[in-house]
């Protein structure tokens, strides 16, 4: 970026540059000299002049032009024009020589703006420049027609005339009328887009209707796509008209634990089996709090107790603290989570106590681009309190049973007839009111109408990935009226992409198992088949986990967590998972098995630091401390990171200092947790100074490896 | 010549001959040789010959002496900058009889920012120079808008000159030379609807930009290290935009381009690079193919061009080294993007420190 040179030069340069490289510095400090003395004769303008027009990058040269200008500017009676314009000339001869030279185009600004403070009275003469500077560009624009400083100069000529936004649009159209080649014109989209988004902010003259605007620019690109198929401009502007054409402003509750309609039977401890018939409804906790997580389609701010209300007839106190689920300091999150307290004992009854949350009641939500929570909503369910023989705490002890991860240990759910197992939670939460119900029939119609496009394109890669997110753009169109949703043409072309276009692959994949949670999740018959119960035969503990297995399937990328929220115990062993974001709002969870995936340091399990009710973890076989790439970023994390206000005292922690920066992150990440068990082998990192240093740091840890410690 | 691998030896042979002499066509830049020296001084760093082919006493002094100094506290105050030169030529001697007028010798943002990595580089200890000066002659440049001009008498400002504000209140470690709050709300809206960071608000996002964007943003700290990982949706910026945009600017020939429809560019494999680094998204970089493309802009006499088969130039060849950094080549020390540095010149540990032998 600094001082780089514009191109690289050719032999037959190299002679004549070593000969002007005299020159230059000849020129160079006769003009320093003069800049010393505040020389500013035509003499010394004109040595300047020349040494701009062989290296228009010398930006002291320009601060010098500056002064001089100021200087003639300061006398009695300045003549304007002879003033302004050699310096106008000036830049043009030095944008000859480098059509990028930032102190050129800047020294054209500062130029046209006293030009035009000194001459504002006289609109006509302002024109003529207004001409000039248009001329100027195209003629910029012809040599080469991606020119940045060109594009921005024309954006700041715009401003400056006040030339409206209507008439640049139509300068737009006209390059496109002129010369087809600008259909590929990236930075001519671009233009388009920005000022095509301040009409319809502003709702200007026939830019009222985003319907509208957006039919007739999806008209324009898809022609351009027609015109040429192998051209990535066309195929960038239509996927940001994608974004604008599904993206719903206001956030709205997607999901939630306890689920609307559900029955949750609290007990302080395991319970055992003759507690509940169905132990998948239960929660238990020995703090006797049971969380309440709500889940937005935006990350938002303001969730509290005045937005957020709950009625029920023991929970009365209405000031409970809401967290965000996220590790920043933005208190913007799409998850929230409050805790709240068991209700009392009532022995001779089992009546349940009915929970009635109202979300967005009064004003305060808002998503992170200051768009409000707009449509309250309410959703309620049943506590029952858990009074079994275990109340006591005599099984205590069976918690100290270590979790073993074999698929004997995992037994299919059974079902007796042909309805689905009602232990798998399904978030029947659906916004029967409709948002904005107009507009999603044009959104609908826009999205329905390019499909039918771009289904003849599919010999494009860019054509498939554009057909996948158009369908996925119909899901989620869909998703918001009902539960039917199609995914599996979205993963067939996914597939294909990954081989048709393997240097993006990774990519692909990522969307891949995305569309693929999604389907897995969107009815409770394909999430049943991925739901089993744990239980060790040899050992004496109740298991009593809400399982889920989604192992040994690909997977790249975590997804769906709003859908999994009721999970205990989850299996995400032998994929390729490399991040977990997401999962912190799986508050429930406390076993989760990341073995044998593609985690390459502890930063990126971050999350797990807010999971709270996490105590059994497998991270063996991983990548961690395998790559240099990341050994370099645990050296930099503690300078680097100003959120963390964590006392570390390496020596006390770690006697002999070995190693100590690769220990940051993971200090950070297991200081939090309260881990029972943990699996690590199979890790570079994983060595006998690790290992002590993780036994000192998880007092609360009985099983290390397989084995048990003291 | 068709090079089939990294060439380490000859890259060392070419910055070394650049350390010893600037050739011709850089005389040109006479007045940017601090940033010069940072590309030489750096590139043999992270080819981890610094201690055998530079004198790193020589280096800091010359470097020392082209700061500019204040000749009282009443000047410090009087609206310039007193940061580093770029070199001897851009410096004026003081005047005696100036009467409080402005020395029109300037000092700027970017020899500034190449100054202190330059002594950091070569295990400066930055405490001990006068940083006050610097920093509080820094606000000044500080436009209400949040973006900084790189020197006081005015110049275009955009994320470049923020970046440098960042990074020297980074290396400093001291904040008061800006207004961190101003700056972020600057960079934010800079980031364009595609994903990507242009150089000013409005304007088409473009590689070195977002380079500028996301890395002053990491050393202010408003955005997470790794943030793929973590909450990406509760982010000040678009993070799924943003990586949508940086993984399509690995052009079909294995490069990066720095906007949509351009030509692959060494440098991009280094400004995309460590975006993608930066956000945890390593993984979606093809790695191979990257590593063909940079080989084909591998010189046969060592340095890197900027397209393949053309003549290297120091810039590229120094953006060359960065990117065989981050695809982790064997023999280069790894690199800390957000400062442009090594790693182990940005913990700021000098080789005979307790705290380098523990971080070995």
């Amino acid at each position: 970026m600094h001082g780089r040179p514009r191109k690289s030069p050719t032999r037959e340069d190299e002679a004549a540059s070593a000969a002007t490289g005299k020159n230059l510095g000849f020129l160079q400090s006769q003009l320093l000299y003069n800049h010393h003395k505040k020389i500013y004769n035509e003499e010394a303008l004109d040595l300047s002049a020349k040494t701009l027009q062989i290296n228009p990058d010398l930006y002291t040269a320009w601060n010098y032009r500056r002064l001089a200008v100021q200087h003639k500017l300061a006398a009695a009676h300045p003549e304007f024009n002879s003033i302004f314009d050699p310096e106008l000339r000036l830049v043009e001869s030095a944008l000859r020589t480098n059509p990028k030279a930032y102190g050129a185009w800047y020294h054209r600004e500062w130029v046209l703006r006293r030009l035009s403070k000194a001459r504002s009275s006289s609109s006509s003469y302002l024109n003529d420049y207004l001409d000039h500077e248009l001329q100027l560009l195209e003629t910029l624009l012809k040599h080469d027609s991606r020119n940045f400083h060109a594009w921005n100069h024309r954006r700041f000529v715009a401003a400056l005339f006040n030339t409206s936004d209507q008439e640049e649009l139509k300068f737009t159209n006209e390059m496109i009328q002129d010369n087809q080649d600008n259909l590929s014109n990236y930075s001519m989209w671009h233009h388009r887009r920005v000022l095509l988004s301040g009409l319809l902010k502003k709702k200007a003259q026939g830019f009222s209707s985003k319907e509208k605007v957006l039919h007739d620019e999806y008209q324009l690109v898809d022609g351009a796509i027609v015109a040429g198929t192998e051209d990535q401009s066309g195929w960038f502007y239509h996927l940001s008209l994608l974004e604008q054409t599904v993206n719903m402003d206001a956030p709205f509750l997607v999901s939630s634990w306890p689920s609307h309609g559900s029955n949750v039977l609290l007990s302080r401890n395991r319970c055992s089996d003759d507690c509940s018939l169905s132990q998948f409804d239960s929660f238990h906790s020995s703090s006797g709090t049971f969380p309440l997580i709500l889940y937005f389609t935006k990350a938002v701010q303001g969730v509290n107790s005045s937005t957020i209300t709950i009625e029920s007839s023991f929970c009365t106190k209405n000031d409970l603290h809401w967290t965000p689920l996220m590790q920043n300091r933005s208190q913007f999150s799409q998850a929230w989570v409050t805790h709240i307290i068991f209700p009392a004992a009532r022995p001779h009854s089992s009546e349940p106590y009915l929970l009635e949350i109202s979300v967005g009641q009064s004003q305060g939500i808002i998503s992170r681009n200051g768009f409000p929570y707009s449509h309250p909503t309410q959703f309620n369910f049943k506590v029952r309190l858990c009074l079994g023989k275990t109340e006591r705490g005599e099984v205590e002890d069976l918690d100290g049973d270590i979790i073993l991860w074999k698929d004997e240990n995992f037994h299919a759910l059974q079902t007796k007839s042909q309805e689905p197992h009602e232990a798998v939670s399904f978030d029947q939460l659906i916004i029967n009111d409709v948002h904005e119900p107009n507009t999603s029939n044009w959104r609908a119609a826009i999205v329905a109408n390019e499909i039918d496009f771009f289904q003849t394109l599919l010999f494009y890669k860019i054509g498939i990935l554009t057909l996948a997110r158009l369908l996925t753009a119909k899901n989620v169109l869909l998703s918001r009226c009902t539960n039917k949703t199609v995914h599996s043409k979205v993963l067939e072309l996914y597939k294909d992409l990954i081989k048709l276009d393997p240097l993006h692959s990774q990519y692909y994949k990522d969307q891949h198992s995305i569309v693929f949670l999604q389907e897995v999740t969107s009815n409770r018959e394909s999430l049943q088949r991925h739901c089993c119960s744990y239980k060790n035969f040899a050992s004496a503990s109740i298991g009593n986990y809400k399982c889920v297995r989604l192992n040994n399937i690909s997977l790249s990328r975590m997804g769906s967590v709003e859908k999994l929220l009721w999970v205990s115990m989850l299996d995400l062993s032998h994929n390729e998972l490399c991040s977990i974001e997401g999962l912190e709002a799986m508050q429930l969870l406390s076993c989760l098995n990341l073995s044998v995936n593609k985690f390459s340091g502890f930063s990126a399990l971050g999350p797990l630091r807010l999971l709270k009710s996490l105590e059994v973890l497998n991270i063996s076989y991983n990548e961690i401390g395998l790559h240099t790439t990341d050994t370099a970023r645990y050296l930099c994390s503690s300078p680097l990171s100003h959120t963390e206000e964590t006392s570390w005292n390496c020596d006390e922690i770690v006697p002999g200092g070995v190693s100590v920066m690769n220990y940051w992150e993971a200090f950070l990440i297991f200081k939090s947790l309260r881990l029972t068990q943990l699996d690590i082998a199979g890790n570079a990192i994983a060595g006998e100074n690790f290992k002590s240093f993780l036994v000192k740091v998880v007092p609360s840890l009985q099983w290390l490896d397989g084995d048990k410690l003291r | 010549m068709d090079l089939e691998l990294f060439e380490r030896d000859r890259h060392v042979t070419f910055l070394q001959m650049m350390y010893q002499l600037l050739p011709s066509p850089y005389q040109s830049q006479e007045i940017n040789r601090l940033t010069l020296a940072y590309f030489v001084i750096s590139g043999l760093d992270l080819l981890n010959s610094l201690d055998r082919l530079v004198d790193k006493d020589a280096v800091a002094t010359w470097v020392l002496s082209l700061q500019a100094h204040p000749r009282s506290t009443a000047e410090l105050n009087n609206g310039q900058f007193y940061g580093f030169h770029g070199s001897r030529a851009a410096q004026f001697p003081p005047e005696n009889n100036d009467n409080g007028a402005l020395n029109p010798s300037v000092s700027n943002l970017a020899s500034t920012y190449c100054a202190l990595a330059l002594l950091k580089i070569v295990g400066y200890n930055l405490s001990s120079i006068d940083s006050e000066s610097i920093l509080t002659s820094m606000r000044n440049l500080q436009q209400p808008d949040g973006s900084f001009m790189p020197i006081h008498t005015g110049a275009e400002t955009d994320l470049r000159f923020v970046y440098c504000a960042v990074a020297i209140c980074h290396m400093l470690g001291n904040w008061s030379g800006m207004d961190k709050e101003k700056a972020k709300e600057y960079i934010l809206k800079c980031q364009s609807y595609d994903g990507g960071f242009g150089l000013v608000p409005g304007s088409e996002s473009h590689g070195g930009a977002t380079y500028c964007g996301v890395t002053s943003l990491r050393l202010m700290g408003f955005i997470e290290d790794e943030i793929l990982s973590k909450n990406a949706p509760s982010s000040i910026i678009d993070v799924p935009l943003l990586l949508d945009w940086c993984v399509q600017r690995q052009a079909a020939d294995g490069g990066f381009q720095g906007r949509p429809n351009k030509p692959s560019d060494t440098c991009y494999a280094f400004w995309i690079a460590s975006v993608l680094k930066i956000l945890g998204g390593h993984k979606f970089i093809d790695k191979k193919a990257l590593h063909g493309f940079l080989l084909t802009c591998q010189s046969e006499y060592g340095g890197f061009s900027k397209f393949p088969g053309q003549l290297p130039d120091l810039y590229h060849s120094y953006y060359g080294l960065t990117a065989f950094s981050l695809l982790e080549e064997p023999g280069l020390n790894s690199l800390c993007v957000e400062l442009g540095m090594t790693a182990i010149a940005a913990m700021g540990i000098s080789l005979d420190s307790p705290s380098y032998l523990l971080a070995l």
